[in-house]
């Protein structure tokens, strides 16, 4: 490491002497750069490795970025219902990536994993789909609580969370 | 040609599948008759196979058919069907284990035009274990008992029925009661036993919370329902495209799964969502308390949640034909959308002195003058006036269904759901009169109805059938399929369709003829 001494002399300094650390921690909006390109299995990874990381993870803009970043066009003034519904995240967890990941297999055939879903394009019938499918989720959520939204997920959407027989 | 030859001295049974022409009357089969055997062609394949069969015992124990070498056993051999048949019964078969899981009772059940045809088509019959043909065997054996008992019930030969049930009763016990045909046969056994024993309590109708109960489950057990909510609101969607105030009228509201679907699909809409009336009519809730009222508070609130502008309306009636139109308080300005899920077949039934309420109600439906009527129905003929068309016609429709419920894995929703399809039963085997509400009727029928009563067919588009493909795809069974029907949708399982959706637009309303003719015949 070089220093630059007051005097104008340059001094050798041992390299015994630290780099500068960078740490992740202390620049979140590189962080969130970061976590924006992952696929919704490694964001929830991610949320468990400490507290920061799991309030930067559960930010739903990054899911929202997650559930509609290969729709094209990008649906417009889906937000706010997404939001009144549940958020993007719940969204994501509760319908985008059990519809998907079904239909994806359909499709595909068996293999592929979260990653497929990253780079898969979305149709917009399929996002569509899952708005509705989020809805009803909603709904039920409001029946079944007595007019209190509970968090458990509704049992019309189970469905979508059992295995395949392919 | 295999074991046939050795069973029947000529004729080309092979030509069993091609021979046989299916009529309506029962025809014998021709070629087999020029040989000297009458065989009803319905019959052929299962008397093949039971040929088949005789052949594998006779051979495996050659000791207990000598005695027909040795006595003088007069059976006839020219009916070959109760030849083979008696034969068989006589000859002892070994008991095994039976193994349920190569057949459903759909191989017991043929989707045959004409009387109920057995058939069984596994592959490599003779090599599977006796175990199965036990199985095999008793499951044929209790349908052949079963459409016996209806025959003596459609005659009105009660006391003969009684004692075929208790032989049904204990046929049951020989199959497995969990699944197959022993499940369907166990509800279809029930159903005759009320009709038979109870005929005063047979219906089964149970409070209007019981049913919203039980049709919630048969809504997540099996597809059937969501195909049906999210073919209509397509269509729905589609047709109030560019308008501002719509309203929809729910026959059915029961706890109103269908709307929010829609009314997120008018929420994110290209130029923003309408102002949408909701108006459900629902069964009159006992002591006081206004489930219509509650369900339409639920909506509300989501509506509200995603900027909707909402209005909901409750018309408790018991009957359809009970409401009237100034009930429902239609805008001239706004657009209307008539949404019946399974309900239409309930008013076929008529009265002697009033006929059909099925008439006034599809007139006042077309006088609201509606830019859609959405009709969902079952996809069956469960109104011909004879007991056992009705009955044969059921117990294929109800094990399809049964069938394709297998595959749903939740037991608390596959339950209920199985219980809601038990009411349908008893309604259709048990009821007559104006107590038989589950009056379905196919397709083609409905067709020619709403025809009749001033409607035009609307094609259903491509979206609506991607749509529901998509649906289907999610759910985990495989044999359920979706097919274009001349512009309606229809949902059924390994292609026999279960439950079909059309839509329909009423036709312009006739101008009266101008005066000028009573002018005319005035000066006359």
């Amino acid at each position: 490491m070089v220093n630059l001494l007051q005097n104008g002399d340059v001094c050798m300094e041992e390299l015994e002497e630290e780099a500068p650390m960078f740490c992740i921690n202390d620049n979140e909006d590189v962080l969130v750069e970061i976590l924006r390109r992952l696929d919704g299995r490694s964001l929830g990874s991610a949320a468990c490795v400490c507290k920061m990381w799991c309030g930067i993870a559960r930010n739903d803009a990054l899911w929202e970025h997650l559930c509609f970043r290969h729709v094209s066009p990008p649906p417009s003034g889906v937000r706010p219902v997404v939001v009144a519904l549940g958020g993007y995240r719940r969204l994501y967890m509760v319908c985008l990536r059990p519809v998907l990941s079904r239909l994806g297999r359909m499709r595909v055939g068996l293999g592929g994993g979260e990653s497929d879903l990253v780079r898969r394009v979305w149709t917009r019938q399929e996002v569509e789909l899952s708005l509705s499918l989020f809805c009803v989720d909603y709904y039920e959520r409001l029946l079944g609580g007595g007019g209190k939204l509970t968090d458990a997920p509704a049992s019309s959407l189970m469905f979508l969370c059992k295995t395949v027989n392919v | 040609m295999g074991p046939y030859d050795s069973s029947v001295s000529a004729g080309s049974s092979s030509g069993s599948s091609s021979s046989c022409s299916v009529k309506p009357a029962d025809p014998i089969d021709g070629l087999l008759a020029g040989a000297g055997y009458r065989v009803r062609s319905s019959e052929l394949r299962q008397v093949a196979q039971r040929l088949e069969r005789l052949e594998t015992v006779m051979i495996n124990a050659p000791t207990e058919v000598s005695h027909l070498a040795n006595d003088a056993v007069h059976y006839n051999p020219s009916d070959l069907a109760s030849w083979v048949d008696s034969l068989l019964s006589e000859l002892h078969q070994p008991e095994i284990a039976p193994d349920p899981s190569t057949f459903s009772d759909l191989n017991y059940i043929a989707h045959a035009q004409g009387g109920p045809v057995l058939v069984n088509p596994m592959v490599g019959h003779c090599e599977l274990s006796s175990g199965t043909e036990i199985e095999e065997d008793s499951g044929i054996r209790l349908v052949h008992v079963l459409m016996t008992c209806a025959e003596s019930v459609h005659r009105g030969e009660l006391s003969l029925a009684a004692s075929f049930i208790e032989e049904l009763q204990g046929l049951l016990t020989s199959v497995d009661g969990e699944r197959g045909i022993g499940k369907v046969a166990g509800y279809f056994i029930d159903a005759l036993s009320r009709r038979v024993f109870a005929p005063q309590e047979a219906s089964l109708a149970g409070s209007a919370f019981e049913n919203a109960v039980l049709y919630h489950h048969f809504y997540e057990a099996c597809p059937y329902l969501k195909f049906a909510h999210f073919t209509a609101n397509q269509a729905i969607l589609e047709a109030f495209d560019g308008h501002d105030c719509v309203h929809v009228i729910d026959f059915n509201l029961m706890h109103g799964l269908q709307w929010p679907a829609l009314i997120q699909a008018l929420a994110l809409r290209p130029g923003g969502p309408p102002l949408l009336r909701l108006t459900g009519i629902g069964p009159p809730s006992p002591d006081g308390h206004d489930s219509l009222r509650e369900i339409g508070l639920r909506l509300a609130e989501l509506a509200r949640s995603v900027n909707v502008r909402f209005a909901f309306r409750g018309v408790a009636a018991s009957r359809l034909d009970d409401v009237k139109p100034w009930m429902l308080q239609v805008n001239p300005k706004e657009v209307i959308a008539v949404n019946s899920i399974m309900q239409l077949h309930k008013l076929l039934g008529s009265d002697p002195s009033r006929g059909s309420p099925i008439d006034p109600v599809l007139e006042w439906i077309r006088n609201l003058n509606p830019k859609i009527v959405m009709v969902v129905e079952q996809e069956a003929n469960h109104n011909q006036p004879e007991f056992l068309d009705r009955f044969t016609e059921a117990l294929h429709y109800y094990s399809t269904m049964f069938d394709s419920l297998e595959a749903c894995s939740a037991q608390l929703e596959k339950s209920l759901a199985e219980m809601y399809i038990q009411r349908e039963i008893c309604n259709v085997v048990c009821c007559e009169g104006l107590a038989r509400v589950e009056r379905h009727e196919p397709l083609d029928k409905w067709r020619d109805r709403l025809g009749g009563a001033g409607f035009t067919s609307l094609h259903l588009g491509s979206n609506a059938f991607k749509q529901a493909s998509m649906l289907l795809t999610l759910f985990s069974a495989e044999g359920y399929c979706v097919e274009e029907n001349e512009g309606c949708l229809t949902l059924g399982w390994h292609s026999r369709p279960l439950i079909a959706a059309s839509a329909w637009q009423a036709m312009p309303v006739l101008q009266h003829p101008l005066p000028l003719i009573n002018h005319h015949q005035n000066v006359i």
